[in-house]
């Protein structure tokens, strides 16, 4: 069982910045809890916090890249994570291309012109290539949460913004200032990164 | 329209019948043949067949098999060919079509009626055997994905059908079937089924649609363009959807097939080859795109082929356009009487308007200066700033700052916010930092390749996330000259004479509603309550009138006039306030 010091301030480098509710969201555990684990991380240099927002602090960079290995050590060993881990860049694949073009519509000459959402069936084509792909990843993310049940989040998390999106609140698809899918996609992925130790892949 | 024994209805374009009874691409069709237009021979399994569908627990009934089978036999007679006949095959789509268009339910399957015969047919007759193979491998995925459900990756692109078929047999141990008509009967059932599917069950909740409706199916024979001579496939804009240019436009692939247009695996040519190759093709192609923009009264994008000398129309939609050619369009159609010139104000939007009058560089300013990075570009426009390269920095800096980034994680969201522009080393258009930066409209170069970032940490540079080129210093750019922007001034003309109020540069009496402390920070304005609070007044200025929430607290005020700020387009201005009292008048009417 990984110690709610090192889950508070993974939390918090997935988020990078925040409040404790916001990385209590992230991790699965109480807030009140996680305060006073980041709290803690203020105290030994590990994060900054100022009024409820916290940040974590390069030395706390270096903590967290010096316990991962050893707090995810089964995890990292586990095949079953791996595969799962394939299958989720796959989806993260087809799921980048998807957020591409609900911004930019291909046009004529392989030009993209920005989406002004003013044609519906354009918009509802590829909110239908989200549900599809959100379906996917409903069974990755299920087999990620029997291997390390606090994943289970995401997928409440994203079945929220999936939900969203189809009664119609746009702005869960891709908006950045929001829990919109992209937003939790992309958290889910740094958190899987920094669990398994690897490199984040960018789209060709 | 005729019924082959009441239950499916052959589409001739005889008659139409209405959306709720055939859907929105049985009616689409009908209406192509109706204007006479060469369509590939088609059947619909109308709605009402889908909720008998649903009513005998999910089966469909034999009578509409039977029908199926009329109708089929129909098309068969139509091209001369047979389904699963490996001497003259007929392959066939299946597609779903209610009649609003609705999330959840499955949408196409391509090429039923492929076996293995008929992929050696279809390889003879085509010349291309490794075409024909993956035609097939591409029925036996989709059928998996979409009839059994099967969780696929992409076959390799040397995969053959044996493969494939094991794939989905691993995945659900079931059978893509060989026979064709067993793949036609499962797939319509497929579709029918769909109707009741989670998301399509979830999106009629949120919308409040009723449960009683559902899809029909629509079974159209396919055409190809590379079976033997005079054959192809193109698309076609009935005006150029770049410039806005009237001449039509379009690409044309010789001995190409459907997805080959898209795939970029072939060279397109420009429209003239097809002129050169097929002159009666090409001039019955122009003549029907005429046709459909008079229809329609907007730019049609038409997907065609040309399958041995034989045009056929496969699908027609209104063209997606550059704001630029919005413009043009708008003022062209109008002045040709195609549209009001009240729809013509309607059919730019403010944001296209912005974005044609969005300040750019210079040609000779960005000649002279040094270019420091190349890359993709991410999302349009041109900002400037100090580079920083961590999210902190950019949080922290007083002044205008460019991140640049090796790539971005969700610990640079805030960075990118707080930024003028980004620039990032590894990734493409759909990298993570591409679609964040387009949700905040912070121009964008990604991909400007490993360690060139670090060397310019500190330096001032000004990014043109249209060009995909980062530049030393931060350049000037300049305004756009309306006059130089096609048929814009027209446009504003005709918004001028649409709108009450008028836009001005200074008024010394003028409302300053930011000073009031009403600004978009805040979120849109009420209307009614905001023309509360001009009424009897001058003249306002504020962000909030860019908004369409602000134009009309304006109209409902009876405020004359409106004072640009240093920020605003006062074409953009004048435009939503034309449109507002557009929508204000319509709203009165009713």
């Amino acid at each position: 069982m990984v110690d709610l010091d090192l889950l508070a301030l993974h939390g918090l480098a997935v988020k990078k910045a925040g409040g404790a509710e916001a990385v209590a969201v992230v991790i699965g555990s109480e807030e009140s809890a996680v305060a006073g684990a980041l709290d803690e991380a203020v105290a030994s240099g590990r994060a900054a916090g100022a009024k409820g927002t916290y940040m974590v602090s390069p030395a706390g960079r270096e903590w967290l890249d010096e316990r991962y290995p050893e707090a995810f050590a089964d995890f990292r060993a586990d095949e079953a994570a791996s595969e799962a881990y394939e299958r989720f860049e796959r989806i993260n694949r087809e799921l980048l291309s998807l957020f591409t073009d609900w911004q930019m519509i291909p046009a004529a000459g392989g030009e993209r012109i920005p989406n002004d959402h003013s044609d519906a069936d354009y918009d509802a084509g590829v909110v239908d290539r989200l549900g599809a792909q959100h379906e996917r990843a409903e069974k990755v993310l299920d087999r990620f949460a029997e291997l390390e049940p606090r994943l289970g989040i995401y997928r409440r998390r994203l079945d929220e913004a999936y939900d969203r999106v189809l009664a119609g609140d746009h702005d869960h698809v891709s908006g950045a200032r929001i829990d919109s899918y992209h937003t939790v996609w992309f958290e889910l992925h740094e958190d899987l990164l920094r669990m398994l130790g690897r490199e984040r892949e960018e789209a060709p | 329209v005729t019924a082959v024994a009441e239950r499916v209805v052959v589409l001739d374009g005889s008659t139409v019948r209405s959306r709720e009874a055939i859907g929105n691409k049985g009616r689409s069709i009908a209406e192509m043949l109706r204007l006479g237009l060469p369509v590939p021979p088609a059947m619909c399994l109308p709605i009402e067949e889908c909720r008998r569908f649903h009513a005998a627990a999910g089966v469909l009934e034999e009578e509409a098999w039977q029908s199926v089978l009329g109708g089929l036999a129909g098309i068969e007679e139509k091209l001369g060919r047979r389904f699963g006949d490996p001497e003259r095959p007929l392959l066939v789509s299946v597609r779903s079509g209610a009649a609003v268009s609705m999330p959840g339910m499955m949408d196409t399957v391509l090429n039923l009626g492929i076996t293995e015969e008929v992929e050696e047919a279809l390889g003879r007759l085509s010349g291309d055997p490794g075409f024909a193979r993956s035609t097939h491998c591409r029925f036996i995925h989709e059928f998996g994905q979409t009839v059994l459900g099967a969780d696929l990756d992409e076959p390799a692109p040397d995969a053959g059908p044996a493969e494939v078929r094991e794939a989905v047999r691993r995945d659900t141990g079931e059978e893509v079937p060989t026979e064709p008509l067993e793949q036609l009967r499962a797939v319509i059932q497929t579709v029918f089924g769909s109707w009741s599917s989670r998301r399509a069950k979830a999106y009629r909740r949120h919308w409040g649609i009723s449960e009683d409706g559902g899809t029909a199916v629509i079974v159209q024979a396919m055409v190809f363009g590379n079976l033997g001579e005079e054959s192809g496939t193109g698309v076609l804009f009935s005006r150029n959807p770049l410039s806005g240019d009237p001449a039509p436009y379009g690409e044309w692939l010789a001995g190409g097939q459907g997805e080959d247009v898209v795939s970029g695996t072939h060279d397109p040519l420009p429209l003239e080859a097809l002129a050169e190759q097929m002159p009666s093709v090409h001039e019955r192609l122009l003549d029907a795109s005429r046709l459909l923009e008079r229809e329609h009264g907007d730019v049609q994008d038409i997907e065609f082929t040309v399958e041995r000398g034989e045009l056929f129309l496969l699908q027609t939609r209104s063209a997606k356009r550059s704001p630029l050619a919005a413009v043009r369009t708008a003022v062209d159609l109008a002045d040709e009487g195609a549209i009001e010139r009240s729809e013509a104000t309607r059919r730019v939007s403010v944001e296209q308007l912005a974005t044609v009058l969005a300040p750019r560089l210079a040609e000779e300013v960005a000649a002279a200066a040094e270019v420091v990075a190349r890359g993709v570009a991410a999302c349009p426009g041109v900002a400037g700033g100090t580079a920083v390269t961590d999210s902190d920095a950019a949080c922290e800096a007083e002044g205008d700052t460019v991140l640049t980034r090796p790539t971005t994680s969700p610990e640079d969201v805030s960075g990118m916010i707080a930024a003028r522009a980004v620039v990032t080393e590894r990734g493409g258009s759909t990298s993570h930092a591409a679609v964040v930066t387009r949700a905040l409209g912070r121009p964008s170069v990604v991909g400007v390749g490993e360690g060139v970032t670090g060397d310019l940490a500190g330096r001032e540079l000004t990014v043109d996330g249209s060009a995909g080129v980062v530049y030393a210093g931060l350049l000037q750019t300049e305004e756009v000259d309306p006059a130089e922007v096609p048929g814009l001034a027209q446009l504003l003309e005709w918004a001028a004479e649409r709108s009450p109020v008028k836009v001005v540069d200074e008024a010394p009496d003028a409302v300053d509603l930011d000073a009031e402390g009403t600004s978009l920070d805040e979120g849109a304005p009420d209307p009614e309550a905001l023309a509360e609070r001009l009424r009897g007044a001058p003249a306002a200025r504020g962000s909030v009138l860019a908004s369409p929430e602000g134009a009309r607290a304006v109209l409902l005020a009876g405020v004359p006039r409106v004072v640009r700020l240093p920020g605003q387009a006062a074409a953009a201005l004048l435009l939503r306030l034309a449109q507002e009292n557009g929508n204000l008048e319509e709203e009165r009417q009713k």
